[in-house]
C-alpha cells in the first residue's frame, strides 16, 4: 500500500504504515523501547518519559518521547545512544526514588516492568537521602479493587482507562506536583464494572485485586489461553492456575473481540469453579426421596433403566432435553445426538425461554462482524443494555462512538451508552413495535437521518424479559429491506449460538439446518433414522411435562427453576416427571432431579465455542475437574451406551471432527486450525455453507393496554448460580427494586425505600421503589433475577400497590 | 501606555485619548490586512516565548469557530507588569482584544486572570462592563454586523496555568496539564479542540498604538534595540523598582544603576536574574556590559523573557536564593511527567540540606546530574526531557550557582552553613 | 438535593451558561461552594459536579490541582505572606515570622478562633513593592514586619466584614509596585478572591 513509511531504527531500515507511533513500529520490528504509560489501546500521554529516544533531524538529533510521535518518511531513530541511555536511567532513577521497593511483598514481583528495568539498568544504590512520599498503605477504593499510592508510578493508565475506554471516571489524578496521587471520592468507590482491567493494565503493583492478593506469586502460576464462559462475545482470556486452583483471569488483546478488556465478572466470576459446593459425585433419590451419593455405574443405570421404559411406553415424545448452552460445541452436539439417537425426540430447547427464535439467531446471513463496529456510519443498538448484558460489547461500542461511529440507542430506560449515543429513544415495553412503525414513517427524523447515513450494523435483541422475542425481528426486517443493514443478534447464555448451531432446539438440526429442511438427509445419513414427531420448545416442554404428556427429562447445565420466566411452574413440572440433571451444582432445578450425574466445567474442558458472530474460538483445560466430575459429551456417551445406544462420541476432539462432517456450516473447522494460525477463531462458514433458511416476524404485536407495564432486565450481577457461587460478586446483585417515574411515584404516595408490591403474571414481589427519571411513565423497571426475588413473568401488564 | 492619567482606566478618559478608534479602523481592514500589518510590524510576543504575534495569527486553522484567549495568568516571580496593564489601561487591553478578535475571526474571547490578581480582574471587569454598555463589546460591536463576546475568568492558582495549553486544559474545565505539542499547537487544536489564539496581555495591549503608528513605525520603534516597546519589571536590591520601557536598548549597567536608580543604600551588586525566575543568571563580571537584547543575551546563555529582572546584593545568600527559585517551580510543577515532578522536589531537597548546613560533597555533583536529567547537557536553551518548560527552569539557579559561586555553595557544605552568618536573611527591608 | 441559595443557583446556571460548554465554569463554581461555606465541602464539589456533569471525583481532581480552593475549614481572613525571591532578598521571611508570631499559628493553620489563616504563598505578582502580603487577595505592598503585626492586630481588633485593598495599603503599606492612583470601595468578604461576576464582590 502507497502509505507504508520508510524509517530507520538503530540503523534498520523498517517500514510502518502512516501514522504509526515510533514506540510501535520500533515493537514491531524487534525493538522493544521501555514505557511505562504508553498503552497500546489508549490515547499516549507521554508522561512517564521512560521512552525517551533520539530522532536525527535538520536541526541536529531531537530528544524525543517515542510514544507520542508518529513516525515520518526517512525518519532516523536512535534509541541506543548515549543521550537516550542517560535519560532512560534518569527517568527510571526518578521513579525509584519515591518508590517503596517492597517487591518481595507485592503481588506484581515478578511480572513488573519497573522491578525488570530496574534490574536491566537501574542506578545500583540509591542516591536519594531524602524522606520519601509517604502515603497510608493500601487503601481499597472498591470492594474489588486496593490502591497502594506509594508504589503508584503516575503513568494515568487507570485514569486514562476509566475515561476514555469505559466511561466512569470514578478514580482520577488529585492534588498537583510532588504530592499527586490516584484516588476516588470520599465514599464514592471506584464502582465499575470494569475496575479490574486497571489492575491488569498497572505497570507496577499500585492497583491490586482483592480476590487475587497475596494468592500466589506469578513464577508458580500455570497459564492456558482460552474463551471467556460468561457472555456471547467470546472474549480471549488467560486462565491463571496454581495446585490445580484457577486464581486468576486476564484479558488478551484478540483484535476481532476484545481487545484485552474484560468485565469483571469475566475477570473475577470463575470462582464458582472452586466451590465446595461443586457436586463430586453422582446423586441417586432413594425409595425415602433423600439424595444419596452413587457409583457411575449404579447412577447411569438408573437413568437408562427409567428413560428406557419411558421411552418405551411413550416413545420418544414422552422424553425432552433441556440446556447444553453454557457448554462447548462438543457437549452440544453430543447432547443433540443423544437426543436425537438414544431418546428419539426433537424436544430439545437450550433456552430457557426467553430468548429469540432460534431460527432468527441462527439463520442471520447478514450477520456483523465486531469489528465492523468501528467500519459503520451508524450503530443502532435496539435491545438489552449492553453495559449490563454484553459488557465487551459495551466497550467496543463505546469505542467506536468515540472515534466517529453515530450511535442510536432505543431501550425502555437509562442505558450506559446513552452519554456517547446521538440519539437515545426511550418507549413503554410492549409499545417497541408502534415505535418501530414511528420511526419507518419518519416520525423520528434524526434516527432516520443517522440510519441514512451510510453502512449500518445492528446489534438487536430484547431489551427485557417481557419484550415481544418478534419486536427484534421486525427491527430486522425494517433494516435489512430499507437500510441492508449488517446485523448481531443478541441472546443470553455464553453458547448459545454454537448450542443451536449444533441442533438444540426443536427445529434445528447441526451445522444451521432445519429438521426436514437442506441438508437434513446428510445429517440422517450420518446419525440414522430421524424421531417423526415435531419437538417442542421449552414453554412447550414444561407445559407438557405439567400434564404428564412428557414424563422423562434430561437437563444439562440449565436451571429452568430460577432462570425461567415462571419459577413455581417449572418447579412442580419438574417434580412431576423423571429428571436426570448434568451439572455443577444443586441449583434450584437440579435439586430436584432423580439422578444428578457431576459434570466438568469452564477451564476444565477442552473444546470449542461459538460466538454471536459465529465465530469458532477454542476453550482450554488448565485445572482438573472435582472428585468424579466428567465432561457433558462423555457422561451422554455413556448414558447412551448404558441404553445400548452406540453415539461414537470417543474424545472431544474426535467429536469436533464428526462435526465438521455432519454440520454443514462447520465444514473445515479443526482445533489444528484454532491451536495455531488462527487463536482469534475462524467466522463459520468457513468453506462450508449454511443451508438454515428463516423469515423472520415483519412486525410486532400491537401495543399492550395497562395503566403499569413491566420492564424487567438483567443487571450484571445476579443470582444466577455461576454468580451465587462466586463470592466476590454476588455480593454486588443490586438486589430487588422497583424502579418508578417520580409522578408514578408521586401518584402511588411512595418515595425512595417505601415498599411497593409488583403483582405480575407469574409471581408477586414486595420491593424497595428507586425514583428512575429515565423510565416513561406508567412503566415500572424491575432488575431481575436478584436474590431472593422470583421472576415476575413476561406479561408486560403488571399492577403495582403500596404496601400499608 | 507610559503615561498615566488618574483616570486612564475609565471610558470616558480612554475615549478623550482617542480610544476605540482603532478598533473601527480593525473592522474596516479585516483579517488579511491585520495579519499582514501585524507580521509586519514583528510585534513580539510579550509572554515569554517572545514569538511574532502576526506569524502565530497567520498559523490558525481555517476550522471554525475560533477562540482567542488572552493570558493575564503573570505569575512568574519577578514579573508584575501585565498587573500594571490590568489595574490602569484595561481599555486599552480590550481595544487591543477587539482587534485581535477580529483579525482571527473570533467572535467569542476569554481572558484568564490569575486568581490572586482579584483587583486587576475587578478593573478589568468594569472595562469590560463598560465596553458592552457602549457596545464595543456584545452583538453588532461598533454598530457593524460582527458580534464579539468577552468573558474574563478566574484561575485557581497555578502558575503553570500560563502555559498556553495549560491554560487551555485549565479553561475548559481540567487540571492545568500543559498537552503535548505536537499535537496540541493552540492555533491548531486548541480550546475545545478549535483553532485558537493565545496572546499575553502586554502583547495585545500594544496593537492599539501599532495601528495608530502604522506598521513602520512601530517596528522602527520596536527596533530601536529590539526591545522599544517591550516593558521591564525590575525588582529585588534596587532603589527604584518598578515597570519600565526602554526605547533606547542600554547596557545592564545602565538599565541597573541608571533606570532602577542604583544598589540600594549602595551596596555592590552580586548577581542578577535577567528574564525571569526561568533565567539563567548574570554576574557583574561576565555581563554588566552587555546591551540588554534579545540576541546578546541569548548569546551570553540566558534570555529576556517575561522581562523581569530581579537584582541582588552582596548579602545574598546564593543557595537561598536558589533554592527560593527553585522551591518556587517544584510547588508549581503540574506532576504529570516524571523529571520535573521528581526532579525538581529533589533539587530543593538537596539545596535545602545545603543551605541549612547538611550538605555533602557528593550533592554539588548530583545538583547537577539530577539536573542534568532534567535538561540534557544543561544546554540552553534547554534539550528537555520533559514534557513542557517548567522543569528545565528549575535547573537555570542551579547550574547558575554552582558556576559563578562555587566557592560560596562548598562553602555551604565545608562550614556547616551559610559563611554569610547563619543569620542572614538577605538583609530585611527595615 | 442542594444547600445552596436561590440566588446562587440561578447565578451558577447564569455562569455554566456563558461557557460553550459545561465544564468550563468548574473553577468559577468552585469560588462560589466556597463562598456557600466559608471553604470547599464535598457537598460543594458535588453540587459543582452535579451543575456541570462531572463525577464528584473528577471536580476533586480538578479543585485539587489549584491552590485558591481550600477543601479544609479556614479563618474568615486569609493572610498569605509571599515568601518569592524578589520578597524574600527584601525580608519576606520576617514579615512572615510576625505574623506567625502575631497570630500564634503557622504556616497553613488557623486561629483557634477560626479569624485568622496564616500562609506563605509563592509570588503574587507584587516583586516591585516587595514584602507582599494579601488578605482574602486583598493586597498590600511594601510590607515590614513591625505593619505586618499591626495587621493582624487589626484583624483580630477591627473586625472588618469586608476587607478592601486600597484600605490597607494606606493603613500598613509602603512601597508599590507602581503608582495605583485609583482607589476602590470593593473588596472581599471572605478567603475568596472579590470578583462581581461570582458574586463574591462586597461593599462595606
Ligand atoms: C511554564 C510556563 C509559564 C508561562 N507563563 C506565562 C504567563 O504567566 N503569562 C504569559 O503571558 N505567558 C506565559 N507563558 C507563555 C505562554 O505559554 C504563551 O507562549 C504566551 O502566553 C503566548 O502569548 P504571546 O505570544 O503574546 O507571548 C508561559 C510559558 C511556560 C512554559
Ligand atoms: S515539565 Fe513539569 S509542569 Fe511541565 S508538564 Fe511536566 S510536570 Fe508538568
Ligand atoms: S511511555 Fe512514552 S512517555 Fe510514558
Amino acid at each position: 500500500m502507497s502509505d507504508l513509511l520508510r524509517v530507520t531504527i538503530d540503523g534498520r531500515d523498517v517500514e510502518a504504515p502512516k501514522g504509526t507511533l515510533i514506540i510501535k513500529a520500533a515493537q514491531d520490528n524487534g525493538t522493544y523501547i521501555p514505557r511505562f504509560c504508553w498503552h497500546p489501546r489508549m490515547e499516549p500521554v507521554g508522561m512517564c518519559r521512560m521512552c525517551l529516544i533520539e530522532v536525527v533531524t535538520p536541526r541536529g538529533r531531537q530528544l524525543i518521547t517515542a510514544c507520542t510521535n508518529p513516525v515520518a518518511d526517512g525518519m532516523e531513530v536512535d534509541t541506543k545512544s548515549e543521550t537516550v541511555k542517560k535519560a532512560q536511567e534518569g527517568v527510571l532513577e526518578f521513579l525509584l526514588i519515591n518508590h517503596p521497593l517492597d517487591c518481595p511483598v507485592c503481588d506484581r514481583g515478578g511480572e513488573c516492568p519497573l522491578q525488570d528495568h530496574t534490574m536491566a539498568h537501574g542506578p545500583g544504590e540509591s542516591r536519594f537521602v531524602e524522606v520519601k512520599r509517604h502515603f497510608e498503605k493500601p487503601i481499597r477504593i472498591s470492594s474489588l479493587v486496593a490502591l497502594d499510592r506509594e508504589r503508584c508510578i503516575l503513568c494515568a493508565r487507570c485514569t486514562r482507562f476509566s475515561e476514555e475506554v469505559s466511561g466512569d471516571p470514578l478514580i482520577e489524578f488529585m492534588d498537583r506536583g510532588n504530592y499527586t496521587q490516584i484516588n476516588t471520592f470520599p465514599d464514592h468507590p471506584f464502582n465499575s464494572y470494569f475496575s479490574g482491567n486497571t489492575v491488569q493494565i498497572c505497570p507496577v503493583g499500585a492497583l491490586t485485586a482483592s480476590p487475587y492478593r497475596f494468592r500466589a506469586r506469578p513464577w508458580d502460576l500455570t497459564a492456558v489461553e482460552s474463551t471467556c464462559s460468561h457472555c456471547t462475545a467470546g472474549d480471549r482470556i488467560t486462565i491463571q492456575a496454581s495446585q490445580g486452583e484457577v486464581l486468576r483471569v486476564l484479558g488478551v488483546d484478540a483484535d476481532a473481540t476484545n481487545r484485552g478488556w474484560l468485565s469483571d465478572k469475566c475477570r473475577f466470576g470463575f470462582e464458582f469453579i472452586g466451590s465446595d459446593q461443586r457436586l463430586r459425585a453422582p446423586l441417586i433419590r432413594d425409595a425415602g426421596g433423600e439424595l444419596r451419593e452413587a457409583t457411575w455405574s449404579d447412577a447411569l443405570a438408573h437413568a437408562a433403566a427409567r428413560l428406557d421404559e419411558i421411552k418405551a411406553v411413550r416413545g420418544g415424545g414422552g422424553l425432552a432435553v433441556l440446556g447444553g448452552g453454557r457448554g462447548t460445541n462438543e457437549d452440544a452436539y453430543a447432547l443433540s445426538k443423544f437426543a436425537r439417537v438414544a431418546l428419539g425426540t426433537h424436544n430439545v430447547d437450550c433456552r430457557t425461554g426467553d430468548d429469540l427464535d432460534p431460527g432468527f439467531l441462527a439463520a442471520t446471513v447478514d450477520r456483523a462482524e465486531i469489528n465492523d463496529l468501528d467500519r459503520a456510519a451508524t450503530i443502532l443498538v435496539w435491545g438489552p443494555d449492553l453495559k449490563e448484558e454484553h459488557p465487551t460489547l459495551y466497550l467496543r461500542v463505546r469505542h467506536a462512538a468515540q472515534v466517529g461511529v453515530k450511535l442510536v440507542v432505543v431501550h425502555p430506560r437509562r442505558t450506559g451508552l446513552d452519554d456517547v449515543a446521538i440519539h437515545k429513544l426511550t418507549y413503554r415495553p410492549g409499545a417497541g413495535g408502534e415505535l418501530l412503525a414511528a420511526i419507518q414513517d419518519g416520525d423520528h427524523p434524526g434516527v432516520s437521518e443517522a440510519l441514512a447515513a451510510g453502512s449500518v450494523v445492528a446489534l438487536i435483541g430484547k431489551p427485557g424479559e417481557t419484550e415481544d422475542p418478534r419486536l427484534p425481528e421486525a427491527v430486522a426486517t425494517f433494516l435489512r429491506g430499507s437500510h441492508q443493514a449488517k446485523l448481531l443478534p443478541l441472546a443470553r447464555r455464553s453458547n448459545i449460538y454454537g448450542a443451536l448451531d449444533m441442533g438444540l432446539a426443536p427445529s434445528l438440526l447441526p451445522g444451521r439446518v432445519s429438521v426436514g429442511g437442506r441438508g437434513a438427509d446428510e445429517v440422517e445419513a450420518a446419525w440414522g433414522a430421524m424421531p417423526s414427531a415435531r419437538g417442542h420448545d421449552f414453554d412447550e416442554i414444561i407445559h407438557g411435562l405439567s400434564e404428564g404428556d412428557i414424563a422423562g427429562l434430561v437437563i444439562v447445565g440449565c436451571d429452568p427453576v430460577a432462570d425461567g420466566p415462571d419459577g413455581s411452574t417449572a418447579a412442580r413440572a419438574l417434580e412431576s416427571a423423571f429428571v436426570v440433571a448434568i451439572d455443577l451444582f444443586l441449583t434450584d432445578s437440579s435439586r430436584l432431579a432423580d439422578v444428578i450425574l457431576p459434570a466438568t466445567g469452564f477451564a476444565e474442558k477442552e473444546g470449542t465455542v461459538t460466538n454471536l458472530e459465529g465465530r469458532v474460538q477454542k476453550v482450554n483445560a488448565v485445572v482438573a475437574g472435582p472428585g468424579q466430575a466428567r465432561p457433558d459429551w462423555a457422561i451422554l456417551d455413556e448414558l447412551a451406551s448404558t441404553m445400548e445406544v452406540d453415539l461414537g462420541l470417543g474424545s472431544a476432539e474426535g467429536i469436533s471432527k464428526e462435526i465438521s462432517v455432519v454440520a454443514p456450516a462447520y465444514e473445515g473447522v479443526t482445533w489444528e486450525l484454532l491451536d495455531w494460525e488462527r487463536r482469534d477463531g475462524v467466522v463459520v462458514p468457513l468453506i462450508g455453507q449454511a443451508p438454515l433458511e428463516y423469515v423472520p416476524a415483519a412486525s410486532a404485536s400491537k401495543s399492550v393496554a395497562g395503566e403499569m407495564v413491566l420492564h424487567s432486565a438483567r443487571t450484571m450481577y445476579d443470582d444466577g448460580v455461576e454468580m451465587r457461587m462466586s463470592r466476590s460478586l454476588h455480593q454486588l446483585a443490586p438486589g430487588g427494586k422497583a424502579h418508578l417515574h417520580p409522578d408514578d411515584a408521586r401518584r402511588l404516595g411512595v418515595g425512595p425505600e417505601s415498599l411497593v408490591e409488583v403483582a405480575g403474571s407469574a409471581a408477586t414481589a414486595v420491593l424497595p421503589v428507586v425514583v428512575d427519571e429515565s423510565l416513561m411513565r406508567g412503566v415500572v423497571y424491575v432488575p431481575s433475577h436478584q436474590p431472593g426475588v422470583p421472576s415476575l413473568g413476561r406479561d408486560p401488564v403488571v399492577t403495582v400497590t403500596r404496601t400499608s | 501606555m507610559s503615561e498615566h492619567p488618574e483616570d486612564s482606566h475609565t471610558l470616558s478618559r480612554y475615549e478623550a485619548t482617542g480610544g476605540y478608534i482603532q478598533a473601527r479602523k480593525a473592522l474596516e481592514l479585516g483579517r488579511d490586512r491585520l495579519v499582514e500589518m501585524v507580521k509586519s510590524s514583528d510585534l513580539l510576543g510579550r509572554g515569554g516565548a517572545a514569538f511574532s504575534a502576526g506569524l502565530k495569527w497567520s498559523f490558525l486553522a481555517p476550522a471554525r469557530p475560533a477562540y482567542l484567549v488572552v493570558n493575564a495568568d503573570e505569575s512568574e516571580p519577578g514579573t508584575f507588569k501585565d498587573r500594571q496593564l490590568l489595574e490602569r489601561d484595561p481599555h486599552q487591553l480590550v481595544e487591543g482584544i477587539i482587534i485581535a478578535a477580529i483579525a482571527n475571526e473570533v467572535h467569542n474571547a476569554f481572558v484568564y486572570v490569575r486568581g490572586e490578581y482579584a483587583k486587576p480582574a475587578r478593573r478589568l471587569q468594569r472595562a469590560v462592563e463598560e465596553a458592552y454598555a457602549a457596545g464595543y463589546l456584545g452583538s453588532g460591536i461598533l454598530g457593524s454586523d460582527y458580534d464579539l463576546d468577552l468573558v474574563v475568568h478566574l484561575g485557581g492558582g497555578a502558575y503553570i496555568c500560563g502555559e498556553e495549553t495549560a491554560l487551555i486544559n485549565s479553561l475548559e474545565g481540567q487540571r492545568g496539564e500543559p498537552r503535548l505539542k505536537p499535537p496540541y499547537f493552540p492555533a491548531a487544536i486548541g480550546l475545545y479542540g478549535k483553532p485558537t489564539i493565545v496572546n499575553n496581555v502586554e502583547t495585545l495591549s500594544n496593537l492599539p498604538h501599532l495601528l495608530e503608528m502604522g506598521s513602520e513605525s512601530f517596528h522602527n520603534l520596536a527596533h530601536q534595540a529590539d526591545t522599544g516597546t517591550f516593558l521591564f519589571s525590575i525588582s529585588g536590591h534596587v532603589r527604584k523598582p518598578g515597570n519600565y520601557e526602554l526605547p533606547h536598548g542600554p547596557t545592564w549597567r545602565e538599565l541597573i544603576y541608571e533606570v532602577a536608580g542604583g544598589m540600594r543604600d549602595g551596596s555592590e551588586l552580586k548577581c542578577w536574574i535577567p528574564g525571569g525566575a526561568s533565567a539563567p543568571w548574570f554576574v557583574p563580571a561576565d555581563h554588566l556590559d552587555l546591551a540588554v537584547t534579545k540576541e546578546e543575551t541569548a548569546r551570553a546563555g540566558s534570555m529576556l523573557g517575561s522581562g523581569a529582572v530581579i537584582v541582588m546584593d552582596g548579602s545574598t545568600c546564593v543557595v537561598r536564593a536558589a533554592e527560593r527559585v527553585v522551591r518556587f517551580f517544584a510547588h508549581e510543577s503540574c506532576g504529570q511527567c516524571t523529571p520535573c515532578r521528581e526532579g525538581t522536589t529533589w533539587l530543593e531537597m538537596i539545596l535545602r540540606r545545603i543551605e541549612g548546613g547538611q550538605g555533602r560533597m557528593v550533592d554539588f555533583d548530583l545538583l547537577l546530574d539530577v539536573s542534568d536529567n532534567i535538561s540534557v547537557g544543561l544546554a540552553w536553551p534547554p534539550k528537555m526531557t520533559t514534557i513542557c518548560p517548567l522543569g528545565p527552569s528549575a535547573v537555570s539557579p542551579v547550574i547558575s550557582i554552582t558556576k559563578y559561586f562555587k566557592d560560596e555553595v562548598i562553602g555551604h557544605i565545608e562550614g556547616g552553613g551559610c559563611p554569610l552568618g547563619s543569620d542572614q536573611h538577605a538583609g530585611s527591608a527595615a | 438535593m442542594t444547600f445552596w441559595s436561590e440566588e446562587t443557583m440561578s447565578r451558577a446556571q447564569e455562569i455554566v451558561a456563558r461557557y460553550p460548554r459545561k465544564r468550563s465554569a468548574v473553577m468559577p463554581l468552585l469560588y462560589m461552594a466556597m463562598a456557600e461555606q466559608g471553604h470547599l465541602s464535598d457537598e460543594g464539589m458535588a453540587e459543582v459536579a452535579s451543575l456541570t456533569g462531572l463525577t464528584a471525583a473528577q471536580v476533586r481532581s480538578v479543585a485539587s490541582f489549584y491552590t485558591m480552593y481550600k477543601p479544609a475549614p479556614l479563618g474568615t481572613y486569609l493572610v498569605s505572606c509571599c515568601t518569592s525571591i524578589s520578597c524574600m532578598l527584601l525580608g519576606a521571611d520576617q514579615v512572615l515570622e510576625a505574623i506567625e508570631e502575631e497570630a500564634g499559628v503557622p504556616h497553613g493553620e488557623t486561629t483557634d478562633d477560626g479569624l485568622i489563616t496564616v500562609e506563605h504563598v509563592e509570588c503574587i505578582g507584587a516583586c516591585g513593592g516587595a514584602p507582599a502580603v494579601q488578605v482574602n487577595y486583598e493586597l498590600i505592598e511594601g510590607v515590614e514586619p513591625a505593619k505586618a503585626r499591626g495587621l493582624v492586630q487589626w484583624l483580630r481588633s477591627a473586625r472588618p466584614t469586608v476587607v478592601n485593598t486600597d484600605e490597607m495599603q494606606g493603613l500598613f503599606g509602603g512601597k508599590t509596585s507602581f503608582d495605583w492612583a485609583i482607589k476602590e470601595e470593593v473588596g472581599a468578604r471572605g478567603p475568596f478572591p472579590a470578583f462581581s461576576p461570582y458574586g463574591l464582590e462586597a461593599r462595606e
